[in-house]
């Protein structure tokens, strides 16, 4: 009993500090201790996003807005982040195994990282104008680093042992890169698409901040001129809720695919 | 028994046309802070089809060298390694190579790992199924077939890395002192799974170690190692008859002979 009861607890964990906020925020617009303008109330939010999300349209300012908003949103950071490890992934792999790549690679690549993603905004905006592709070109360029550096590791460090072992098998080189060094990788290559994956999200508001009429970058930014505090909230908590998702299925579809995701994290 | 009428000097053996492996005048230099050491020192023999011989020297006489030359991870400075009369150039599954460490792949059970180098040969999967299965319970491992690496022990991991080499059939399987980090007990399980397995298949093996009893235990013929440079010093067929139980009169005396010989 006392453990199955531990073990119904155990899952609620996750959620015990998102609800503590919420009560501290609820107690905060409650007592009248910041004004409504500044904080709405939880209720306001709650309300607000229900609008926001299943709201029929045409019925107020953002209602049912969400859908056109977030397809916009996923596709740019799905063809952001899917450029950046069409590059990185292999890119990251060769620098990991070859010193020549690396060194060819490292010193440009670590000078590029330096410089903040923030400063590529106006250049981007000049290059390819408002809207999909500035968006596109900053996630790719956020996500590209994560995704090649770790990858970079996890292929340096795969044990050479492992390797030799293929080679004296019979595994010629091309097979042992897919079914040696890639899965010995494995580890490495997930955090660095996780981490990649994360930033991307950063980098899609980043980008929709600029004037694009959709996405939800551009919705929060369209808040903040017409000063609805309320929806800057909601735009950033569903941000948040879909990042977190598409971390979680990021996860779930390598282990799913991968035998080497599945059986070394 | 007595080993100092069997014994020959090394070096004297003339490779022959129908040895599995043949060595001559293999010479190995490593450079030093600049300065050239010499490893291994004309190393000559042969072995012959079906033999266990093994490679006895202490920790540092090159034997894991010379194993690594034998497989083709990196050349000799000079000398000729030879197999059924061509040269050796790279790795290859003509000489597979048991580990001391545990090379397995952590990713792959019991069972993907054992099939790992057949997958590359054929596509014939009612064939690859049928082999695996026959050396999985050749090394004793059927119950077992779908645990990881990680949830074996050291003996089983041995067991693995044993059945998925023999499983492609290599003229010579070579053995880095594979059984060196077992316990006592399980060591001589495996060594006695070894014989049984070599009698079986009739596997040219080639096994290093620093034991003295793992040597008497296994071999048809012992090759003594020199430390620095590594040197084959003395060759000493071991004529006792199998199975090989430490305890038995023959073999105590066989090893005070061997410790005698290995003190000059």
């Amino acid at each position: 009993m006392a453990h199955d009861l531990f073990k119904k607890s155990y899952r609620l964990i996750p959620w015990v500090l998102p609800a503590g906020l919420v009560l501290v925020w609820a107690a905060i617009t409650e007592t009248g201790l910041v004004p409504a303008y500044l904080l709405p109330s939880p209720t306001e939010i709650g309300r607000m996003g229900y609008h926001y999300i299943l709201g029929p349209s045409g019925t107020g300012a953002y209602a049912g807005r969400f859908h056109t908003d977030a397809l916009a949103s996923l596709i740019r950071v799905g063809v952001g982040f899917g450029c950046a490890v069409l590059l990185g992934l292999p890119l990251g792999v060769i620098s990991g195994r070859l010193m020549l790549v690396h060194r060819l690679l490292n010193t440009l690549v670590n000078g590029l990282r330096a410089v903040p993603g923030i400063t590529w905004l106006p250049l981007a905006m000049v290059w390819f104008g408002i809207g999909l592709k500035t968006t596109v070109f900053l996630v790719a360029l956020a996500a590209f680093f994560p995704i090649y550096l770790n990858a970079a590791a996890g292929a340096r460090q795969v044990n050479p042992l492992l390797l030799r072992a293929g080679a004296m098998m019979g595994v010629n080189r091309l097979r042992g890169t897919f079914a040696i060094l890639l899965p010995g990788a494995m580890p490495h290559i997930m955090t660095g698409l996780r981490l990649g994956l994360g930033i991307s999200w950063a980098y899609l508001v980043l980008g929709e901040l600029t004037g694009v009429p959709n996405g939800l970058g551009a919705a929060i930014m369209d808040a903040r001129m017409l000063g609805r505090v309320d929806m800057i909230i909601v735009g950033m908590m569903i941000i948040a809720c879909i990042g977190r998702v598409s971390d979680q299925l990021l996860v779930a579809s390598l282990k799913f695919c991968l035998k080497s995701a599945r059986r070394m994290a | 028994m007595k080993p100092e009428q069997v014994s020959m000097p090394a070096g004297k053996v003339d490779p022959g046309k129908d040895d599995t492996l043949g060595v001559t005048d293999l010479t190995k230099r490593f450079d030093v802070n600049g300065s050239p050491v010499t490893v291994l020192d004309r190393i000559t023999f042969n072995a012959r089809a079906g033999e266990m011989i093994c490679i006895l020297g202490r920790s540092g006489c090159g034997k894991t060298t010379l194993l690594n030359i034998l497989a083709g991870f990196f050349p000799p400075s000079s000398g000729d390694v030879r197999l059924n009369g061509r040269p050796v150039e790279k790795p290859g599954p003509d000489r597979c190579v048991v580990f001391q460490e545990d090379t397995l792949f952590p990713w792959l059970t019991v069972w993907e790992n054992i099939a790992f180098g057949l997958k590359g040969r054929t596509r014939d999967r009612r064939y690859i199924t049928d082999e695996v299965d026959r050396f999985l319970s050749l090394v004793g491992l059927g119950p077992f077939r779908d645990y990881l690496p990680k949830e074996i022990s050291g003996g089983m991991k041995q067991r693995v890395a044993l059945a998925r080499v023999l499983i492609l059939k290599p003229r010579v399987l070579l053995m880095d002192e594979p059984f060196a980090a077992l316990d006592a007990q399980t060591r001589e399980e495996m060594q006695a799974l070894l014989v049984s397995l070599w009698q079986k298949l009739s596997q040219t093996i080639l096994f290093v170690t620093h034991n003295v009893e793992e040597a008497i235990t296994l071999a048809d013929r012992i090759l003594v190692m020199n430390n620095r440079p590594g040197h084959i010093r003395e060759e000493i067929p071991v004529l006792l008859p199998r199975p090989r139980r430490i305890e038995k009169a023959e073999f105590v005396f066989f090893r005070r002979k061997l410790h005698e010989s290995l003190r000059d």
